[in-house]
């Protein structure tokens, strides 16, 4: 190619032509020189922080934590979609127009928010640049559907000028966890961490923990091959649904009967609560199903940090011992709102952990006669006794050169005593008898047998570990073994000795205990069953069969046997009392117990009541315990379609026409106030029995736990007032308690459980 | 053979002129690339914004076809045509600039836009650009050798004063009034055959910002940051979330980029980080995609481009249309420089675009009016057989 008609003048401008094009030539070698050193020099450091930022870009969508389901289906424990209102003042701001109306209406919706701190938090991301990071602000958490539906009501309004105006308010997505039934079964659920967390703390939450919980899901945008927009969502899992064994409306009745015992008992000696522990549990007896565990106080789940239910018990505190160990003691003050107030927040903590502690698998305790049956079983099972064997009993026995007696010491001794008889009638002296002949390797072997000083396993977090709180034959002296074989001087909880009875009524299957049958995913799916699991047998049919027969001789007997009052109008039903005297001895604090069956052959459920330490100025009465059993039972069994047996008298049918009403009542009451006002009228009924009784009045509205069917069935002459006083009187003593002298030997691993947190790990 | 002669002598007269195929491909091949990175980079955000991945791209679509046909347009249209309308084409530039303060569309938080039809916009600093170049042209071009004088120099610089102030003043635009000035100087420049009076401009314009850094360096230590833009500059990691954000990003996404680059599409910093990612700041995203070695290949097709416009200029048949094809050039290569130099933080932060490349429609509807301005002055060349 040539060119032509090229003008002189051009010529001088063509030369600054290339001159200038060699000056843009070298600025672009300059600007790629410069683009390789930052490629070269920071190109990893850059990297690195591309992808850290990249890293928070993507949205978290929250698992939902499984529910926890009674075995009806009721919900015990759920959680619920709460939303958490974020302010994004990028979009707010992206129009000066926008700021006010939307601010407004953030006011107006939700009065909660703190809208000083939204204004400042926008305005001060308005005077940034664009692209500032922190446009993003959680301006208020947990907000209710309701709240948030009457937010997007005002922006959707088409009559609302601003309507449209309203910008950069966002709803992001979190879970409440929220327990409907309030207190119900709250030992048994736990709760979850406050502040949102699903971290399960005590019972079923605590246990189930990593099943309830699921896993959380993504959202978040990329560019893919085609370099086209990908909006993935990773879809949260859902935790699992825990179905318990418990059944709502057993453990309401139970609940309902422990808290009735605390306020008849409240403040009846001195001030605090009816007891230090009411606590029941409620076992199927050919599986090991718990179909309901309380204890009273407990606490409202759905506010756990209340002290209010601390009132009236006995204070904890933290202090060195002599080992110079920090432990945990049980002090004699007793919280009351004056204490609270000044009590420092870590030993607020430290009692409502206490409180939050769940006592039928965390505390032990010595079980008192209700271990006798165990005893006798054992020697049964062992061939040392035949059952046909009959006693002397003349009120003590001397073992290792202590006077061990029997509880009616004073009115000279049981007498002739049979092997049933020595549970029905709760013979100490008997059994010491019983547990020669076993001796002590036995002793202990059959101990290991009920699982005495092993865990029970029971599917729930933090039961308490036993292993030094019973003898090895090695240890054990004389007198430890005869104490033992009625039940002190070794500590138990309450799972096991109701695990244990189980396995003794019911043929000798020792079943594991549970509390959760199914699990099943968000969909209904069930994951895994949990079928009744026999661990081992304990005893064979025949002596099953003779513990039955005992059992029932001390409910029905009457006379002198000690287990009448636990006995359910209409039924016939087995048990064994129990009246353990606590550590220190000899202070009169007892611990008194009743275990029974339902019905008393052919046994179904199995039911536990402990009674730590009543509030009365005669503790050692194990009618405290039975009356609580025998409103439960009275309940329950036609609840649990276990049919009436026995004839009703003509009183028993007017009490529970009278019961039937006072529940119906219960439920139909309008306002709250009649509610208190029936309770009112129950503790004036009680109140004016002695004269109701005195006169032969039978107008009585509601019954009291401790009235006429215990006259009628054993023609005791027992006054619920003083009635202890007047047992005297006829030389029949009908409680059983274990009264130990100040020297008989105490095993020394249990002193320092009995008063202390309760022995866990 | 004789045969072969006669058409190819006949073709001579119906083609009459030269036409620099070659050009014409690079600015096609710019406009294309433009398109994808432009849908690369903004897909994310307008799906966002918009709903729309492919907003911006579509957009900038029609702006293609319609500055290729401006191209075809004025490339018809013989340049001597406009060296008629010197003072309507200032005029109009004056005018146009003027007129925002009444009607002008407010958007990123400035008012830059006029609004013409159908929903797009059209920003008068570019029509000032092009009407810039075409008035020194003839300024240039009729002052022959006075421009060698101060007075001449100072006259022809002058004439882009009032139109840069009123951009600077009137839109608050920084970078298009520096570029109007910078098309200004280098037309100058390659006009008049001195060198002197330019190495002293350049000196003193070089020892006024070093004071200027000077002075923003000891205001940072003070606490002071009133030279923002500077301290940003010098030191951009300090307001990492602030004026310092786009910046960083950019940088971030250059460096994170390395040698070949993640992948066309495949940028992270483009989503919700790099603000304006289709805009000012799309050669970031072009390093981090398809790394230096894309970059530098950019910038290659730059330089051919702007070579061709060299080799267009030095052929050209007046000063007139050397001059205009001489403005194009400086157009273009000044907004490139500044747009590589402000994303590789190598000068304080001005927003530029990337010419051909960068979303915006009137950048590119009167950048192919003026590639359309040299292939009509290319027209005027006659090719002849050697």
């Amino acid at each position: 190619m040539a060119k032509k008609n090229r003008p002189k003048l051009n010529i001088t401008m063509r030369r600054k032509l290339v001159v200038l094009y060699g000056l843009v030539l070298l600025a672009f070698v300059g600007l790629g020189a410069r683009l390789l050193w930052i490629a070269r020099e920071n190109g990893a450091q850059y990297e690195k922080q591309v992808l850290s930022q990249q890293h928070y870009d993507s949205v978290t969508i929250p698992y939902r934590r499984g529910d926890i389901v009674d075995a009806k289906g009721t919900i015990l424990a759920t959680s619920e979609k709460v939303y958490n209102l974020i302010i994004d003042s990028s979009v707010m701001t992206y129009d000066d127009k926008y700021i006010e109306p939307t601010l407004n209406a953030v006011q107006q919706c939700f009065p909660d928010a703190d809208i000083t701190a939204i204004r400042n938090h926008v305005y001060a991301n308005k005077e940034k640049e664009a692209g500032s990071r922190s446009a993003w602000y959680v301006a208020l958490k947990q907000i209710s559907y309701e709240d948030k539906q009457a937010f997007e009501n005002m922006q959707n309004d088409p009559d609302n000028e601003d309507a449209s105006l309203i910008k950069g308010v966002w709803f992001e997505d979190e879970y409440k966890r929220v327990y409907p039934n309030g207190s119900l079964a709250a030992h048994v659920i736990g709760f979850t961490k406050a502040g949102g967390q699903n971290e399960g703390q005590y019972g079923l939450e605590e246990y189930y923990n990593d099943m309830l919980n699921g896993i959380d899901g993504r959202e978040y945008g990329y560019m893919n091959d085609d370099a086209t927009l990908e909006r993935t969502v990773k879809p949260a899992v859902d935790g699992y649904t825990i179905h318990s064994s418990i059944d709502a409306n057993v453990q309401s009745v139970i609940e309902k009967y422990l808290k009735q015992f605390n306020d008849e008992h409240v403040n009846g000696n001195k001030d605090g609560n009816g007891a230090e522990h009411i606590a029941c549990i409620a076992m199927e007896v050919d599986t090991g199903r718990v179909l309901g565990m309380a204890e009273y106080p407990t606490f409202d789940l759905n506010n756990t940090r209340d002290t209010t239910p601390l009132l009236g018990t006995r204070a904890y505190e933290m202090i060195t011992n002599d080992n110079g160990y920090q432990v945990i003691k049980k002090t004699d003050t007793v919280i009351t709102q004056e204490v609270l107030d000044e009590m420092p927040d870590d030993q607020v903590y430290l009692n409502l952990n206490n409180l939050w502690k769940n006592f039928c698998i965390s505390n032990t305790y010595e079980p008192g006669s209700t271990a006798k049956p165990f005893t006798v079983a054992a020697a049964l099972e062992s061939g040392t006794i035949t059952g046909n064997e009959v006693y002397a009993c003349n009120g003590f026995l001397t073992k290792s050169e202590h006077k061990i007696k029997c509880h009616n010491y004073k009115s000279g001794g049981c007498g002739e005593v049979s092997v049933t008889n020595s549970i029905a009638w709760s013979c100490n002296v008997a059994l010491m008898k019983i547990g020669d002949t076993l001796g002590k390797k036995r002793f202990c072997e059959f101990q290991r047998i009920f699982n005495f000083g092993l865990k029970t396993n029971i599917d729930l977090a933090g039961e308490a570990r036993t292993a030094t709180l019973i003898y090895t034959p090695d240890q054990m002296v004389d007198s430890d073994l005869a104490t033992n074989t009625f039940g002190q001087n070794f500590n138990t909880t309450m799972i096991q000795m109701i695990t244990g009875y189980c396995s003794l009524i019911n043929g000798g299957y020792y079943y594991e205990p549970h509390i959760v049958d199914k699990i099943t995913n968000a969909n209904g799916a069930t994951i895994k069953n949990i079928e009744p699991r026999v661990l081992k047998q304990t005893v064979s049919e025949s002596t099953s069969a003779f513990i039955r027969n005992a059992t029932r001789e001390t409910v029905m007997q009457g006379g002198r046997a000690t287990g009448s009052t636990a006995r359910p109008a209409g039924y016939a039903i087995g048990g064994k009392t129990g009246t353990a005297e606590t550590i220190p001895r000899g202070n009169n604090e007892y611990v008194v117990s009743f275990m029974g069956h339902a019905p008393a052959d052919d046994p179904k459920v199995a039911i536990y009541v402990v009674v730590d330490r009543a509030n009365n100025w005669k503790q050692d009465d194990a009618k405290y315990a039975t009356g609580i059993v025998r409103n439960i039972f009275t309940e329950i069994l036609p609840y649990l379609n276990i049919f009436m047996t026995e004839e009703l008298s003509e009183k028993e049918i007017k009490e529970l026409e009278e019961k039937q009403i006072a529940i119906t009542n219960m439920y139909t009451t309008p306002s709250e106030e009649e509610g208190e006002s029936t309770t009112g009228e129950n503790k004036d009924t009680s109140s004016s029995e002695t004269v109701t009784d005195s006169t032969g009045e039978t107008a009585l509205k509601v019954p009291a736990w401790m009235s006429y069917p215990i006259d009628s069935a054993t023609g005791y002459r027992v006054d619920p007032k003083t009635g202890n006083q007047f047992d005297a009187k006829t030389g029949e003593p009908i409680t059983d308690t274990s009264v130990l002298d100040d020297d008989v030997p105490v095993n020394s691993n249990i002193i320092n459980v009995q008063d202390d947190a309760g022995g866990v790990e | 053979m004789a045969e072969i002669k006669d058409i190819t002598e006949a073709r001579k007269k119906i083609l009459g002129n030269y036409f620099d195929y070659s050009m014409l491909f690079m600015v096609i091949f710019l406009l294309g690339f433009g398109l994808l990175m432009v849908y690369s980079a903004s897909s994310y955000t307008s799906e966002q914004s918009y709903g729309d991945a492919a907003y911006y791209l579509k957009r900038q679509f029609i702006a293609d076809v319609l500055g290729i046909i401006a191209m075809f347009v004025v490339m018809f249209i013989p340049y001597k045509f406009w060296s008629k309308f010197p003072i309507a084409a200032y005029a109009i530039s004056i005018v146009s600039i003027i007129l925002i303060i009444p009607f002008g569309i407010e958007s990123h938080g400035a008012k830059r836009w006029l609004k013409v039809a159908f929903g797009f916009n059209v920003q008068p600093a570019e029509i000032a650009k092009l009407c810039m170049i075409v008035v020194l042209a003839v300024v240039v071009a009729k002052m022959g050798k006075g421009i060698r004088a101060w007075k001449g120099f100072f006259v022809a610089i002058g004439w882009s004063l009032p139109i840069a102030a009123l951009i600077r003043l009137i839109t608050n635009n920084m970078s298009s009034a520096l570029i109007v000035v910078g098309i200004a100087f280098l037309m100058v420049f390659v006009a008049s055959p001195d060198y002197k009076k330019f190495i002293l401009m350049v000196l003193a314009g070089a020892a006024l910002f070093a004071v200027l850094v000077l002075v923003a360096r000891a205001g940072m230590s003070n606490g002071n940051f009133r030279f923002g833009r500077l301290a940003v500059w010098l030191d951009p990691e300090s307001q990492a979330q602030g004026q310092g954000f786009q910046v960083l990003q950019g940088l971030y996404a250059i460096g994170s980029g390395g040698i070949f680059g993640k992948g066309l599409g495949e940028s992270m910093q483009k989503i919700n980080y790099l603000p304006e990612a289709q805009n000012d700041m799309i050669f970031s995203v072009v390093c981090e995609e398809l790394g230096i070695f894309g970059a530098f290949g950019i910038m290659l097709i730059f330089l051919l481009l702007l070579w061709r416009m060299m080799i267009v200029a030095q052929n050209a048949k007046d000063s007139f249309g050397l001059m205009l094809v001489v403005g194009v050039m400086a157009h273009i290569a000044i907004q490139v420089m500044l747009n590589i130099a402000v994303v590789s933080n190598s000068i304080p932060n001005t927003g530029v675009s990337l010419p051909f490349i960068s979303y915006g429609g009137s950048s590119v509807l009167f950048l192919m009016a003026e590639i359309g301005l040299v292939f009509s002055v290319a027209r005027g060349i006659e090719v002849s057989q050697s």
